[in-house]
């Protein structure tokens, strides 16, 4: 029964979702970012988010890798069409609430939308402690919590690491991935 | 047909030798020179495409992950920190998409670049295609130039190092050349030299000094043994012409010459006499009953008289006076530079004195004999040799006829009235 109003609150969230997105679709369309280009970003973000996956190590290799997406995500659309890694390995991605407790069970590698103070923070201190790779997809300064944080323009998708984060989770990122990312001017 | 009839040029010693030694040097120092240099060449081609293989895998890792994030200026970092120090002329990145990552190319426009682009054109496997895998997947591909930069520093410096070798063998192989023709021309020198003196100066007493090469100190002593046989014969042969010249011109009984070195003797003195005007006698001798000496006693008792004879005849003599056995028991004086008539007298009476003495015989006993002699004057009796002759005969078969043992002069307006008689 549990499972069933699981899947049913799902289901409300999804369309309570699409709505929200249709809702944010016209906002976006008035700003720069046309629909072209937004097809480009999603498909640039893909494979910056599974070269991220590829260079990442879990003590216990995870088959199927379990991505969950959680909060409004503007470029995630490719990558939940997706379900193979760039190695071949199978990949399984799905969307996920803020709220979600299993989440630090569930999820390998968390790719983080657009979430409030609160909900950032409620997330955070649910993974902590676990295995599991965080990626913020916009406006994260990247001091605290994600360990990577997408930098996303139309020339390329760039990324930053959180060097601290990345040693507090116990996952292991190869070094090549840390020298290239691009560590913005230090914000006060 | 005009080559061969034109006398061939023969080469000397020297040029033999030089070219031999030239050829030789020249073969060695190029064959190695060459054969050197193309298997380094050969082995510093495989490693040079191994050094080549080895740089595009290091640019494979290093660019692997700008490759999965494609990242181009990450590309263009990465691949530059490599190729800049390493011997590579041009190397691109590719993504999976075939589009071009990263570029990187050496801005060499000089003479050398250009050569280094032709050696490794021709000498690298170019270019190189490596593809950029992560995770066994293919992501991408690498292109890559090498530069033949160490292979044209090679080839350069083994041209350099052929051409010095091949200056310096020359110059040692025509030095090594000089010295050995000097060590086989200083002992034929000698040995020409030796031979020249031999045939023109009849001087057999030089001999070849030894030299440092065997077979020319062979050739030497055997040189110096011919000679010694030379000298030897050459000696033996002078005195056995001497001997015969000896034999030909003197009676071997008595040991005086014989008539035709008289006559020659006497023809030669007229010659003079005729240039000189100086007077000159012939003294014709004849021995008493020789005849019978020879007829009783035997001949070995004659000849012991003829030997006697001649003797005391040649003692009475002055030292260029000459006396000839003519033959039989006839002896023959030529008086030359004499002052008087009376001196060629007193000379016959000398002779005809020594005579009286009894002549001791080998067999024991003793035996006297006597001499008659004719005497003829130059030029009142003859101006020649057989007018004098006759005249000297003449007179000496005058004196036999009057008076055995004592001289008679030559009267030669009667002279030719007696010889008439006699025949």
């Amino acid at each position: 029964m549990t499972v069933a109003g699981g899947r049913k609150t799902g289901c409300v969230l999804s369309l309570l979702l699409a709505a929200l997105l249709l809702l944010a679709g016209p906002a976006h369309a008035q700003g720069s970012v046309t629909a072209v280009q937004a097809q480009q970003r999603a498909k640039a973000v893909t494979q910056v988010v599974l070269g991220i996956l590829s260079y990442a190590r879990w003590p216990v290799e995870p088959v199927p890798l379990r991505l969950c997406l959680v909060g409004p995500t503007e470029y995630a659309d490719d990558l939940i069409k997706g379900n193979l890694q760039n190695s071949g390995q199978p990949l399984q991605v799905r969307r996920l609430l803020a709220e979600d407790r299993e989440m630090a069970q569930a999820c390998d590698a968390v790719y983080i939308g657009k979430l409030d103070h609160g909900q950032r923070d409620r997330l955070f201190q649910a993974v902590s402690g676990h295995a599991v790779l965080s990626i913020s997809e916009a406006d994260d300064p990247c001091t605290v919590g994600s360990l990577f944080c997408l930098r996303v323009s139309d020339q390329q998708v760039a990324f930053e690491v959180n060097l601290d984060s990345v040693a507090r989770s116990g996952v292991r990122i190869h070094p090549s991935v840390l020298q290239l990312s691009r560590p913005r001017a230090v914000q006060p | 047909m005009t080559a061969s009839n034109k006398p061939r040029v023969r080469p000397t010693l020297r040029s033999v030798l030089g070219r031999g030694h030239l050829s030789v040097a020249l073969l060695a120092v190029g064959l190695a020179g060459v054969s050197l240099t193309l298997l380094g060449v050969l082995a510093l081609r495989v490693y040079a495409n191994h050094n080549l293989h080895l740089i595009a895998r290091s640019i494979n890792y290093t660019v692997e992950a700008a490759v999965v994030f494609d990242d181009s200026v990450a590309a263009n970092e990465a691949l530059e920190l490599i190729a800049r120090t390493e011997e590579v002329a041009d190397a691109k990145v590719f993504n999976n998409d075939g589009e071009q990552l990263a570029h990187w190319q050496r801005n060499d426009d000089g003479l050398l670049g250009h050569l280094e682009t032709q050696v490794a054109t021709a000498l690298l496997d170019e270019p190189i295609n490596l593809p950029i895998l992560h995770k066994q997947q293919k992501v991408g591909h690498i292109e890559l130039i090498g530069q033949g930069r160490s292979l044209l520093l090679f080839m350069l410096s083994g041209l350099v190092g052929i051409l010095f070798c091949t200056a310096l063998s020359a110059f040692v192989a025509l030095h090594l050349s000089r010295r050995l023709l000097g060590d086989i021309v200083r002992p034929l020198r000698a040995l020409a030299s030796v031979a020249h003196a031999a045939r023109r100066e009849r001087s057999f007493d030089r001999r070849v000094p030894e030299a440092p090469i065997a077979e020319l100190n062979e050739l030497g002593n055997d040189f110096n043994a011919l000679l010694d046989e030379l000298e030897v014969w050459h000696s033996h042969l002078q005195s056995e012409n001497a001997t015969l010249a000896h034999q030909a011109s003197h009676d071997s009984l008595t040991g005086l010459p014989n008539r035709a070195f008289f006559e020659g003797r006497l023809s030669r003195s007229l010659r003079n006499a005729a240039r000189q005007q100086g007077p000159m006698a012939l003294l014709f001798l004849d021995s008493d009953h020789f005849k019978q000496i020879n007829d009783s006693l035997g001949h070995a008792v004659g000849d012991e008289v003829l030997i006697n004879v001649a003797d005391r005849v040649r003692a009475q003599l002055r030292e260029h006076d000459l006396v000839a056995r003519l033959g039989g028991d006839e002896f023959a004086v030529l008086l030359t530079s004499l002052q008087s008539r009376e001196d060629a007298e007193r000379i016959a009476e000398k002779i005809i004195a020594s005579m009286q003495l009894p002549m001791q015989l080998d067999s024991g006993g003793s035996i006297s004999t006597s001499l008659s002699v004719g005497i003829a004057y130059y030029p009142d009796d003859g101006d020649n040799c057989a007018s004098l002759l006759n005249a000297a005969d003449a007179a000496m078969y005058q004196a036999k006829r009057t008076r055995r043992g004592q001289w008679h002069a030559a009267q030669t307006e009667r002279s030719a009235a007696e010889i008439k008689n006699r025949s």
